[in-house]
């Protein structure tokens, strides 16, 4: 393979060729909607997305500035790429069931959804502040739209209306935040604001401090961090299942990776660590607690996220060497299984008329035992029981927040993830309780059981063998 | 090859029992627990002593996770435990209704797997993966085919379990952080953890043990537990799963957290005999004789822990010896339990009475398991609580006489319960069958070992003895 040189500067833009690709992609998916041939847009779509993995793969430690180093495509970036691109390939599989039967505007989703991703893409390979900020607006406002993908539905449009305005609300937020920290140091580039707040160490600025506060806050909105977290049950229960999957899979993978990126090197003043601390307990609170109350599925799985939140800013504590890797782990596993319980709950939501009570997994390891074990995985795997992806995750978090001293943070950690357990067990139980009444039985279809299968598989394997999946 | 064949022998044959749901399930897991107890009676004879590692895999090391399996006297009478119950475990399963045998039987069989992993395992936190993981089989178990009110109490039960066994996680990363890595327990043992961290350390790795065996004020997940399952899955419950809180204690507790262990060492003491004595009276009061064999197991665990605290080579050796007793007694009482309510279709004990006269052999059988119950000498119970009692001798004389009061508590309780089946006028109304073939194959072998145990201990009292030693002389060189 040609290795780029100075000589042809052309070359050397690898990752830019992957924006260009997904850019392109997304524009083709809308034009092939004209011909309204359903096969061909989420077949196109996939094989986009994976000439996109290929890409990124390719230069896998090629780690150059890009457009005079306002973006970085490196190690971190590129992983972080994969597993977003990886995770919309299967939610793109499930698309071609899931948008079966709807009549219009497909092509607009899975196009919608390859713009977010692009998002997704420039956040986590940032190096300059305007570019996390264009780059979550990328993200966020396909999600709007998709957000409101069903037109019919009332809660479908206030879910997007409900995120369109928390949504604004936090951008304004961040950009008050960018600009503070511009106002203090005098640049948008990281490098240079970290080197500030390295010379801070010991003194005050009020402004820098003003601007950070303001700048996580944006950015925990986009994580669902407590306090940020109100639009996030809303807007997951209102959206369609496939956009919650998207949401809670990619754009919560891309947001954890830009707001590591943003305070990994970092010298935060003693507020903000204090502030990060209090958020990380009562996201760890607020969204186990709220989950034990809950008997709809998509609000289950929405405080659940919170709650997954709250483990992944436990990692964030501190200063650990392991913390990207770890990330890294616990939100490509916790996708995973988010996906393939999704595509569950969509099946058993389509034999239920609808409802989204978790009894209407009854059943289901008596009409497809398969399906019910690979959802028992899932569930295990979100309640980080051994063996399976999500215990190691976990486990990991704890070694991480332990060697860096917050022995209360863990503590209260791990009774939460006590709480924890006992909501997902909680479906579990449901998923191999048999029906009473005889009612309609939950229909796979092939595509829907591969994927299912991938995921399930996915959390035992990457449980068993941690070491397949790292930067 | 000998650990392989212990962990892999359960498990494929369990994973084939699940997936091909093959008509002869049963008597496929019967084989399969008997191959492993050949496997495992091998590893006895060919045993001279000492720690044997079997394999030493680096798995996820920078983390600390090693496949480090092996096992030293007692990790070996526990995988002689396990082999021994579970073709017993099976085989109960001729008395009942076949419900989805396949699945059943494959389930049991996971479980032996993860206990063996438990009692092989050489790595904190391997032991942590393999003591989690019974759990899930053992929770399929209760909710396929528990009894009534099923749903809530598994649950329960599930989550108990598992408060313990977070903490237990808690404290193992604790201790891993501590030791740079290393989740060995040879390394951990080595650690100096200063005392006022053991004695908050002590309570971490303890109270997952407390609630696996259960000890006071733990208990209350136990007798719900216990009723409510299926025989066969109390028999998992009740002659295994709790040994591996035993285990933990030997294990992660003793040579890691000795500090501590001193400190508490009384105060463990004194709630597992209030457990004992309160478990005792209670199974008194039942008239269910499911429910009197909880409680009674409750009573006994309450001595087993006592006499585990005592902290000195009766003690332990004692403890770990009536755990094996336990485990046979155990078996042999749900067994008749089981045949009971085959015969009667009830387990409440007010509803039988004067069944001697319509099966005399059940009720020869039945006394025979009894006195293992009571620990009348000559018996198996009677060695490991003589042990006990005299390693809590050199504890405490008051605490030794408490205890005691158990052994008359078992007594009275064992005996009215013999009574109300067995004798006084004639309840039943039914006619009876007498105990046949397959009652006999069951228990003759329980009483037997019960019996040859009771007047020849050595060879099992070898197994624990030298390990529990090298343990005691290990702790007064910190």
């Amino acid at each position: 393979m040609r290795r780029c040189n100075n000589s042809f500067q052309a070359y050397r833009y690898t990752e830019m060729s992957v924006l260009v690709l997904l850019s392109v992609l997304g524009v083709v998916l809308l034009y092939l909607g004209l011909f309204n041939n359903r096969g061909a847009i989420a077949g196109v779509g996939i094989a986009g997305l994976l000439a996109a993995f290929v890409l990124v793969a390719a230069d896998w430690h090629l780690e150059s500035p890009l457009f005079n180093g306002i973006i970085q495509f490196d190690t971190y970036a590129r992983s972080f790429s994969l597993v977003m691109i990886v995770v919309t390939v299967l939610l793109f599989l499930f698309g071609i069931d899931y948008y079966a039967k709807v009549k219009e505007n497909v092509a607009e989703q899975y196009a919608l959804m390859v713009f977010s991703l692009i998002g997704g893409l420039l956040i986590c390979s940032f190096t300059n502040l305007v570019v996390l900020f264009l780059g979550i607006e990328i993200l966020s406002i396909p999600l709007y739209i998709l957000a409101g993908g069903k037109r019919d539905s009332f809660r479908s449009g206030e879910a997007a209306f409900k995120y369109f305005l928390q949504g604004s609300f936090a951008s304004g937020f961040l950009l008050m935040g960018l600009a503070l920290i511009y106002g203090a140091t005098a640049s948008f580039d990281l490098a240079a604001i970290e080197a500030f707040s390295t010379a801070l160490v010991g003194g005050q600025d009020m402004i820098f401090l003003l601007g950070l506060f303001l700048t996580i806050a944006g950015v925990a909105f986009k994580v669902a961090a407590v306090p940020f977290h109100f639009w996030s049950p809303d807007v997951y229960e209102g959206a369609p299942t496939l956009i919650t999957a998207f949401m809670s899979t990619v754009v919560k993978t891309a947001a954890f990776a830009a707001f590591y990126r943003l305070i990994a090197n970092l010298q935060l003043p003693g507020a903000v660590e204090t502030m990060l601390v209090v958020m990380t307990i009562c996201t760890l609170f607020l969204g186990n607690i709220v989950a034990l109350r809950q008997t709809q599925f998509k609000r289950l799985m929405a405080y659940s996220s919170i709650a997954h939140t709250g483990f992944l800013l436990l990692a964030f504590l501190g200063t650990d060497a392991r913390t990207p890797e770890v990330l890294f782990y616990y939100l490509g596993t916790y996708a995973m299984a988010t996906v393939g319980l999704f595509i569950v709950l969509t099946l058993a939501k389509r034999a239920a008329l609808g409802d989204e009570n978790i009894r209407i997994f009854r059943g289901l390891f008596q009409s497809n035992p398969w399906i019910a074990v690979a959802t028992l995985l899932m569930l295990l795997s979100l309640a980080g029981i051994p063996l399976t992806a999500g215990f190691v995750a976990k486990y990991r978090v704890f070694v991480i927040s332990l060697t860096q001293g917050y022995l209360w943070t863990t503590v209260v950690a791990v009774v939460m993830a006590i709480v924890g357990i006992y909501y997902y067990i909680l479906v579990v139980r449901e998923a191999f309780t048999a029906q009473e009444q005889e009612s309609k039985p939950i229909v796979v279809a092939p595509l829907n059981w591969l994927v299912i299968s991938i995921c399930g598989a996915a959390v035992v394997v990457l449980g068993v063998m941690p070491g397949l999946l790292r930067m | 090859m000998i650990a392989a064949l212990l962990l892999l022998i359960p498990f494929l044959t369990a994973l084939l029992l699940v997936t091909m749901r093959p008509t002869q399930a049963r008597p496929i897991a019967l084989v399969a627990s008997l191959a492993s107890l050949a496997v495992v009676l091998f590893a006895w004879i060919s045993y001279t002593g000492g720690t044997v590692i079997h394999y030493d895999y680096d798995w996820v090391n920078a983390w600390g996770l090693r496949f480090v399996v092996g096992y030293d006297g007692v990790g070996l009478l526990m995988v002689i435990l396990t082999a021994v119950v579970f073709p017993f475990i099976i085989g109960a399963g001729y008395g009942q209704p076949e419900d989805r045998p396949a699945l059943f039987n494959g389930l049991l069989l996971f479980t032996q797997s993860f206990l063996y992993l438990v009692f092989l395992a050489q790595n904190a936190l391997l032991f942590y993966i393999g003591y989690e993981l019974t759990l899930i089989p053992v929770f399929f178990l209760l909710l396929f085919w528990g009894g009534a009110d099923r749903r809530a109490i598994t649950v329960r039960f599930f989550i108990y379990t598992l408060v313990g066994g977070l903490s237990l996680l808690f404290g193992i990363v604790y201790l891993l952080i501590q030791s740079g890595g290393n989740g060995d327990f040879t390394a951990l043992a080595n650690l100096s953890i200063p005392t006022s961290t053991q004695l908050w350390l002590f309570w971490a790795l303890f109270l997952a043990f407390a609630i696996k065996l259960p000890i006071f004020p733990f208990h209350s997940w136990q007798p719900e537990t216990y009723y409510m399952a299926p025989i066969q899955g109390t028999m998992v419950l009740g002659a295994v799963m709790l040994k591996m809180g035993l285990y933990g204690v030997y294990k992660l507790v003793f040579p890691i957290v000795p500090a501590g262990v001193e400190h508490w060492q009384t105060t463990v003491i004194v709630l597992a005999l209030i457990g004992a004595v309160y478990g005792g009276v209670i199974a008194f009061r039942q008239s269910d004789f499911k429910r009197l064999v909880a409680f009674s197991s409750l009573s006994h665990v309450g001595v087993l822990c006592a006499g585990l605290f005592a902290w000195n080579t009766y003690g332990i050796s004692g403890s770990f010896y009536q755990a094996f007793a336990h485990a046979i007694l155990v078996l042999g009482m749900l067994y008749l339990v089981g045949a009971m309510q085959e015969r009667t279709g009830t387990t409440d004990m007010g509803a039988m009475g004067g069944l001697k006269g319509h099966a005399p052999r059940l009720a020869a059988l039945f006394l025979l398991v009894l006195v293992n119950a009571v620990a009348l000498p000559l018996t198996q119970s009677f060695v490991g609580e003589w042990l006990m009692f005299a390693g809590l001798w050199q504890v405490n004389g008051w605490l030794t006489l408490f205890a005691l009061t158990t052994i008359v508590i078992g007594a009275i309780y064992m005996l009215y319960a013999y009574q109300r089946v067995m004798l006084g006028p004639d309840r039943a109304n039914v006619t009876l069958q007498d105990a046949g073939m397959r009652d006999h194959l069951y228990l003759v072998p329980l009483i037997a070992v019960t019996l040859i145990l009771g007047v020849y201990p050595g060879p099992i009292l070898e197994l624990v003895d030298a390990p529990v030693q090298q343990l005691l002389s290990s702790l007064s060189v910190h």
